[in-house]
């Protein structure tokens, strides 16, 4: 049900569709990292979340998971969501720095993570999203090369998966 | 109450309190390895408090640097960091901590200059942190609703929105006596902070008057509202008073906003003991058993208990204090106060309500671990997270106004 006060979130989101018609996923993507990385500045060097240890910072909630299912209740799986990933994809094939990528299991990952690594970049350190899962269903997405460069391995991951939507690591550049 | 008991527990607080302070300055809630090894503003602003009564100034002075040091680019100060200072939030706003920085902030300045205030007060630390100061109380009024003239929290001491999202008393004490300290603190170093003592006034007037419920003879906890910039507030979804008794609704007279002999204290005190007394174990519960949100199952807690025995230190009733202050020293094990105390039966119902309502996190495994492989619960007792650092702050508080009131060297 959508009442005035409550309908930015689901206005975002058919926001980024709109956007990818417009514009393409590409100039999608740079549009809400660039909304990312500037709400980040706002708020401050930081990480979000639990802490298994030091380095390791989880979510045990997916931060939209509500608006993603209810949004997804009305236009199931968006072609726009699918270019999107499937963009975020190729660009992490090409890169040289690919564990830099989010492990995106919904297009609001492009958002989550610009913002988070600001944050992090910020507080002098680096941010690694090693896994994700989505609230749409027990859907998981690895970045492996995330994932080897914290030293860890995937069940390691997927085990704090299982009490958790998002898991990073926190990569501090004087201890490498 | 057993004065020699009562001195080994002040020892050792202090100990604890130096103990539990990072390199970088931060107290710990609790130590490394146990539930709060982090640095939250709100128990760290009290550590800080307590550093500066028992004399501790350079650990007060470090630990006034780190979470100055920390503020977030709008001014907030948040809920949590880690031990770099680097912001480890994972819930949402609470104000309260603004307040409480600055509060804290005043009183390691006035205990620098003591009786030669003017003269000997640390005015160039101050002074180096003006900006800081000057961002801190900006946010605190960015938070201000001009229909309420009250500060807008999501979270306050509790950490619970659904009795504290809205117009909550602790942290518009905490935010008003924040204020009224950074007044302090500009006069003496010659600012113009007039306009800041203007909205103080107003901000706790606006306590005084919407916040107190007359027909009680009680300060109330909250006016439950959702949005911050609703207006009119009468059709906000959340729109409703909690009248439930709490034990932050001592706060008014707790930061100094009004006198403990007033009456609306007085009553306030008095709704909050006949309520929130455990008539089973002793000690001060911190709100009703039917909020439901006990973890380790409902009880008294350390800290509240020696916030209320403030009160009676300052109206003379020694009886009183020492009943509170007893109960708190009576409750430590090994000269070490915990969070709360339970019982095996509430511990068990707590267990069972969550348990039944899924609604018991992973993380509360190790809790309830810990509660049952604590020697006091061969006792009888449940006791929730010991060490926390916090209580023993507030007991250095309260039981050395004990101590200089009744029993003047």
């Amino acid at each position: 049900m959508i009442r005035l006060e409550n309908m930015l979130p689901r206005a975002f989101l058919l926001g980024i569709m709109k956007m990818v018609d417009m514009s393409g996923p590409l100039e999608t993507i740079r549009w809400m990292q660039s909304i990312g990385e500037e709400l980040a500045v706002i708020e401050g060097p930081g990480f979000e979340g639990a802490r298994m240890d030091t380095d390791i910072v989880y979510l045990p909630i997916s931060p939209f998971g509500n608006e993603v299912v209810e949004f997804s209740r009305i236009y199931e799986k968006p072609e726009q969501f699918s270019e999107i990933i499937g963009t975020m994809s190729n660009l992490k094939t090409k890169s040289a720095a690919p564990w830099e990528f989010p492990a995106m299991s919904h297009v609001l990952d492009v958002l989550q993570h610009s913002y988070n690594q600001k944050r992090a970049e910020l507080a002098g350190t680096r941010f690694y999203n090693l896994g994700s899962k989505s609230p749409l269903g027990d859907v998981r997405q690895y970045n492996t090369e995330a994932i080897e460069r914290a030293g860890m391995s995937k069940e390691n991951v997927a085990e704090i998966l299982d009490k958790a939507f998002f898991v990073y690591f926190i990569e501090h550049p004087e201890k490498e | 109450m057993n004065p020699i008991e009562a001195e080994r527990l002040y020892e050792n607080s202090v100990r604890i309190l130096k103990k539990n302070q990072h390199e970088k300055g931060g107290f710990y809630a609790s130590p490394p390895g146990t539930r709060y090894p982090f640095i939250y503003p709100r128990d760290h602003s009290m550590c800080i408090y307590g550093a500066v009564e028992a004399g501790l100034m350079d650990e007060a002075r470090k630990g006034l640097e780190f979470i100055l040091n920390s503020q977030k680019p709008l001014g907030e100060f948040s809920q949590r960091y880690d031990v770099d200072g680097n912001d480890a939030s994972y819930k949402e706003l609470q104000i309260d901590g603004n307040g409480l920085v600055l509060f804290v902030m005043g009183k390691y300045f006035k205990a620098t200059g003591g009786s030669f205030y003017e003269e000997m007060a640390d005015k160039a630390f101050v002074a180096s942190h003006w900006e800081t100061i000057e961002k801190a109380v900006q946010f605190i009024l960015m938070n201000k609703n001009e229909e309420v003239n009250l500060i807008h929290t999501i979270n306050s001491i509790h950490e619970y929105p659904a009795y504290e999202h809205g117009f909550e008393i602790y942290a518009n004490c905490a935010c008003c006596a924040g204020i009224y300290a950074a007044v302090d603190m500009g006069k003496a170093l010659g600012k113009d902070v007039s306009v800041w003592e203007q909205q103080a006034d107003i901000i706790r007037q606006a306590i005084f008057t919407r916040l107190y419920s007359p027909r009680r003879r009680s300060f109330v906890k909250c006016i439950r509202v959702k949005d911050k910039n609703s207006k009119p507030i009468g059709y906000d979804s959340f729109a409703s008073i909690v009248h439930d008794v709490d034990a932050v609704e001592y706060a008014p007279a707790y930061f100094e906003l009004i006198s403990d002999y007033d009456i609306k204290t007085v009553s306030t005190v008095r709704r909050i003991h006949q309520q929130l007394w455990d008539s089973e174990i002793g000690g001060l519960n911190r709100y009703p058993e039917y909020w439901g949100r006990n973890n380790g199952g409902y009880g008294p807690w350390c800290h509240f208990t020696c916030q209320l025995a403030n009160h009676h230190i300052e109206t003379d009733n020694r009886e009183m204090a020492e009943n509170y202050l007893d109960w708190v020293v009576d409750m430590a094990h090994e000269y070490t106060l915990p969070e709360h105390v339970s019982t095996i039966e509430r511990f068990e119902l707590w267990l069972e309500d969550y348990t039944n309502g899924k609604i018991l996190r992973d993380s509360k495994v190790k809790l309830i671990e810990d509660i049952r492989a604590h020697p006091k619960w061969k006792d009888g007792l449940a006791y929730v997270t010991i060490p926390l650092i916090w209580p023993h702050a507030e007991f250095i508080i309260s039981y050395k106004k004990y101590r200089d009131k009744f029993n003047p060297a």
